[in-house]
C-alpha cells in the first residue's frame, strides 16, 4: 500500500510504551499529554468546584433565579414610586397642561390606537363614548387611569391593559381624556360601578 | 550527512510535545519557492480583503456588518433582522458541503492557503520573528543563550510588534460588529463609556497574541476540528502533500546508483511549521502549507535531478495510476452544492425590507355585543431599512360578510429599523354572523415596494348559541 519509511531505519526508535489492551487489534500508546493541556483541564477542575460552592452553596453570588427576581423588584418599585405619587388632583394638573395634553391626543390617535374603538372625536362605537357624563368604572381620573392601565375589570369587553406604553404614557392619555372634562362636572356625574382607582 | 540539531520526527507522538509533556518549539528554516510566493499573493490578498471589506459601501452600510447593538446583519446590500435567522441554515449546510466538496477534491488546502491562523502567521508574525531574531540556527541560539541585553532588547521588540499587530487585527476585527466610524470614535473617547467593547478588544488581542507568538501549530494539530476531520473527508483519489517514495527510497548519496533520488537532507523536516517527516506518509500534523515541496525542489534543482520529489498527488497517482476528480463522491457533493446555492438565492430572494407579524390580542379571542361580533388583532410592522415606511393595512375577505375595519385608516408610519404595534380591530354584524371564517390582512408600502399578506381566521361563538336569543 503507501511507501515504506526504510530511511527512519537510521533513527534509533523512540521508546514509546504500549498500553495493554488490545482492541480488535488495535493497540494504544501511553505518550504524554502536553503540560499546557493537562494544567488547563487541572484548572478547569477547580474552577468548576469553585464556581459550583460559590454560586449555588454560600449567599456571596446571586444565583440567576435571584437575580431576575431582584430587578423585577426594582421595576415594580419604580413603577410604584412614579404612580404613588399619582392622584386625583395630580391628573386634573396635568389636564390643563397643552404639552401633557396634545402628548394624550398623539399617543391615542397613534401608538396606542385608541381611536380604532373610542373614535377618533372620543364619541365611542365599539368602546365607550368618553366625552359623555356617564362613567362604568368610576367617576374619578385615578378611575379612568386605572381602566387605561389595567383593561377593563370586565374581560368580556375588550379594553385590554395599556401598562405596557409606560406610566408617562399612560398619564398622558388620561390627561388628554380628562381634558374634555372639568372637576365639578365629573364629581357630579354617573358611574355604573364604584371607583376602582385609588384617590 | 550533517548535523541534524532538530528532533527527528516519529510517526508515534507529536515532535511538538517531549516524552515530559513540555514543549518542544519549532524553528522552521528559510524557503524559497514559486508556492511560497503564490501563497504569499494569496495570504496577502486575503488580508487585504479583511482589512478593505469594513471599508467598502453598498446600499449605505459597509458590505460585512454585523451590527450587534442596532440588531441588523447587513451582508453586501442585504439588511437581515433577526427574524431572517433562519438563513443561517444555508450557510452552516452551505459551508459543510464546500469543506466536504473542496476536501474530497484537493485535500487540507483550506488550512495550508486560506485560513487565518496560517495566513496571518506565515505572512504577519514569522516574517517579523525572522527579520528581528535571524534564520532558524539564530533563534536556536537565541532561545538557548541567557538573558543578555542584546536578548532582552530582541526579545523586547519583537513582542512589543506581535502586541501591536495583534491589536491591530483585534480592532479591525471589532469594527465589523460596530462599523468604523464608531470603532473611531471609540478610540477616541474613554473605555468606561464602552466597556464591554474594551474588554473584549482586550481579550482578543490577549487571544491573538498568545496564539501568534507561543500556541501557534497547537492550534492546528490539538484544537481544530477542522484539521481532524478533514483528514476523515479524503479518499485515495484526494490531492495531498506527498513524497513520491517509488522515485525516492531508498534514500542515499546523490550520485550513488543503487539510491532513490531522496539524498536524506531533512530539508524537509527543517522547513516543516508541525514538525514532521512528510517521507513518512500523510500525517494529521501536516496542514498542507507546501514548504517541503518548495525546499525538495530546490535541492533537486542543485542536483539537476527533476523537480517533484514532494508534491501534490492523490494516493492513486503515487501507485502509478491516475487520479479520478469526477467520480461518485465528488459528483454528489456537487449535485447537493448547486441544489443548495439554488435555494439559497432564492431563499435570499424572499426577503423583505420590512416584516409585519400578526397576533391575537390579549384577552378573549372574540367579543359579542349587542349588535356586532368583534376580534381584535395586534399588528407589528417591523421595518429593517434605512427609509422611512408609510404602510395601507386592509382586510378583505371572500365571505359575504359586511366586515368593518377599524385601528388602520390610514397610513402607518414606521421610522427606519424601528417598529410599530398597531390594533386592527375587526367586526361583523352579530345577526350575519355565521360560524368562523377565514379573511386576509394586506400590508402594503409604496416604495420600497413591500407587500405583505397574511391569513387570518375571525372566530365567534358557535352561531346557534348567538342566534337562539
Amino acid at each position: 500500500m503507501s511507501s515504506s519509511p526504510q530511511h527512519s531505519q537510521k533513527e534509533p526508535p523512540p521508546p514509546d510504551t504500549v498500553r495493554e489492551h488490545v482492541y480488535d487489534g488495535i493497540e494504544e500508546y501511553d505518550n504524554n499529554m502536553p503540560n499546557w493541556w493537562l494544567w488547563t483541564f487541572y484548572l478547569a477542575i477547580i474552577f468548576s468546584f469553585l464556581y459550583w460552592f460559590f454560586f449555588f452553596e454560600t449567599p456571596l453570588a446571586e444565583t440567576d433565579a435571584e437575580r431576575v427576581g431582584a430587578a423585577l423588584t426594582r421595576i415594580e418599585e419604580a413603577r410604584l414610586a412614579q404612580v404613588g405619587e399619582l392622584n386625583s388632583a395630580v391628573l386634573w394638573q396635568m389636564s390643563q397642561n397643552a404639552s401633557f395634553v396634545e402628548a394624550g391626543r398623539q399617543i391615542f390617535m397613534g401608538e396606542g390606537t385608541c381611536h380604532s374603538c373610542h373614535g377618533a372625536n372620543l364619541e365611542g362605537g365599539i368602546g365607550v363614548n368618553l366625552v359623555d357624563q356617564q362613567w362604568v368604572w368610576g367617576n374619578t381620573p385615578m378611575s379612568v387611569y386605572q381602566v387605561i392601565s389595567e383593561g377593563s375589570p370586565n374581560p368580556t369587553k375588550g379594553m385590554v391593559a395599556w401598562k405596557r406604553l409606560g406610566p408617562d404614557k399612560v398619564k398622558q392619555v388620561a390627561a388628554f381624556i380628562l381634558s374634555h372634562h372639568n372637576p365639578a362636572e365629573m364629581a357630579g356625574a354617573e358611574t355604573l360601578n364604584s371607583p376602582i382607582g385609588r384617590d | 550527512m550533517a548535523q541534524n540539531p532538530i528532533k527527528q520526527p516519529s510517526r508515534d507522538t507529536l515532535t511538538t510535545i517531549n516524552a515530559d509533556g513540555s514543549r518542544y518549539a519549532i524553528h522552521t528554516a528559510d524557503v524559497r519557492g514559486r508556492f511560497q510566493r503564490w501563497r504569499r499573493l494569496t495570504g496577502w490578498l486575503l488580508i487585504g480583503l479583511f482589512v478593505a471589506l469594513p471599508w467598502i459601501q453598498i446600499n449605505g452600510h459597509p458590505a460585512v456588518f454585523f451590527n450587534f447593538p442596532q440588531q441588523r446583519f447587513h451582508l453586501f446590500g442585504v439588511t437581515l433582522a433577526f427574524q431572517d435567522t433562519w438563513l443561517l441554515f444555508f450557510v452552516v449546510t452551505g459551508l459543510a458541503f464546500g469543506i466536504f466538496f473542496v476536501t474530497a477534491l484537493f485535500g487540507r488546502v483550506w488550512c495550508g492557503w486560506a485560513c487565518p491562523q496560517t495566513v496571518y502567521l506565515d505572512q504577519v508574525f514569522r516574517r517579523l520573528e525572522r527579520w528581528i531574531e535571524g534564520d532558524a540556527p539564530a533563534r536556536r541560539r537565541l532561545d538557548a543563550a541567557p538573558w543578555t541585553a542584546q536578548k532582552v532588547f530582541k526579545r523586547g521588540i519583537k513582542h512589543t510588534l506581535f502586541l501591536l499587530c495583534s491589536a491591530v487585527i483585534a480592532h479591525i476585527f471589532l469594527s465589523y460588529a460596530v462599523s468604523l466610524p464608531r470603532l473611531w470614535e471609540m478610540m477616541h473617547t474613554s473605555p468606561i463609556e464602552h466597556w464591554t467593547a474594551f474588554i473584549f478588544v482586550f481579550g482578543v488581542t490577549a487571544v491573538f497574541y498568545a496564539n501568534f507568538t507561543w500556541f501557534r501549530e497547537q492550534l492546528c494539530i490539538v484544537i481544530c476540528p477542522y484539521g481532524r476531520f478533514q483528514g476523515a473527508l479524503i479518499d485515495d483519489h484526494s490531492l495531498n502533500v506527498a513524497y513520491d517514495a517509488q522515485r525516492g527510497d531508498p534514500p542515499g548519496k546523490p550520485r550513488d546508483p543503487t539510491a532513490g533520488d531522496c539524498i536524506d537532507c531533512h530539508r524537509c523536516v527543517q522547513v516543516c511549521p508541525t514538525g514532521i517527516d512528510i517521507r513518512q506518509g500523510l500525517q494529521l500534523e501536516c496542514i498542507g502549507c507546501t514548504a517541503c515541496i518548495d525546499a525538495c525542489d530546490s535541492i533537486m534543482d542543485k542536483l539537476g535531478k527533476p523537480r517533484g520529489l514532494i508534491r501534490y498527488a492523490s494516493q492513486e497517482e503515487l501507485e502509478g495510476r491516475k487520479t479520478r476528480f469526477v467520480r461518485t463522491r465528488t459528483v454528489i457533493y456537487s449535485v447537493l452544492l448547486v441544489v443548495g446555492t439554488i435555494v439559497a438565492s432564492l431563499s435570499l430572494r424572499s426577503i423583505q425590507p420590512a416584516e409585519v407579524a400578526t397576533v391575537r390580542m390579549l384577552g378573549m379571542p372574540f367579543f359579542v355585543t349587542d349588535t356586532h361580533v368583534r376580534n381584535q388583532f395586534s399588528v407589528r410592522i417591523i421595518n429593517k431599512s434605512m427609509e422611512t415606511m408609510h404602510f395601507q393595512v386592509t382586510a378583505t375577505t371572500e365571505s359575504p360578510l359586511p366586515l368593518e375595519v377599524r385601528g388602520v385608516d390610514g397610513l402607518l408610519t414606521v421610522e427606519p429599523l424601528k417598529e410599530i404595534l398597531a390594533t386592527l380591530v375587526v367586526q361583523v354584524p352579530r345577526e350575519a354572523f355565521q360560524g368562523n371564517f377565514p379573511f386576509t390582512l394586506h400590508a402594503v408600502n409604496a416604495s420600497p415596494e413591500v407587500v405583505h399578506t397574511r391569513r387570518l381566521e375571525f372566530l365567534g361563538p358557535d352561531p346557534r348559541l348567538l342566534h337562539a336569543r
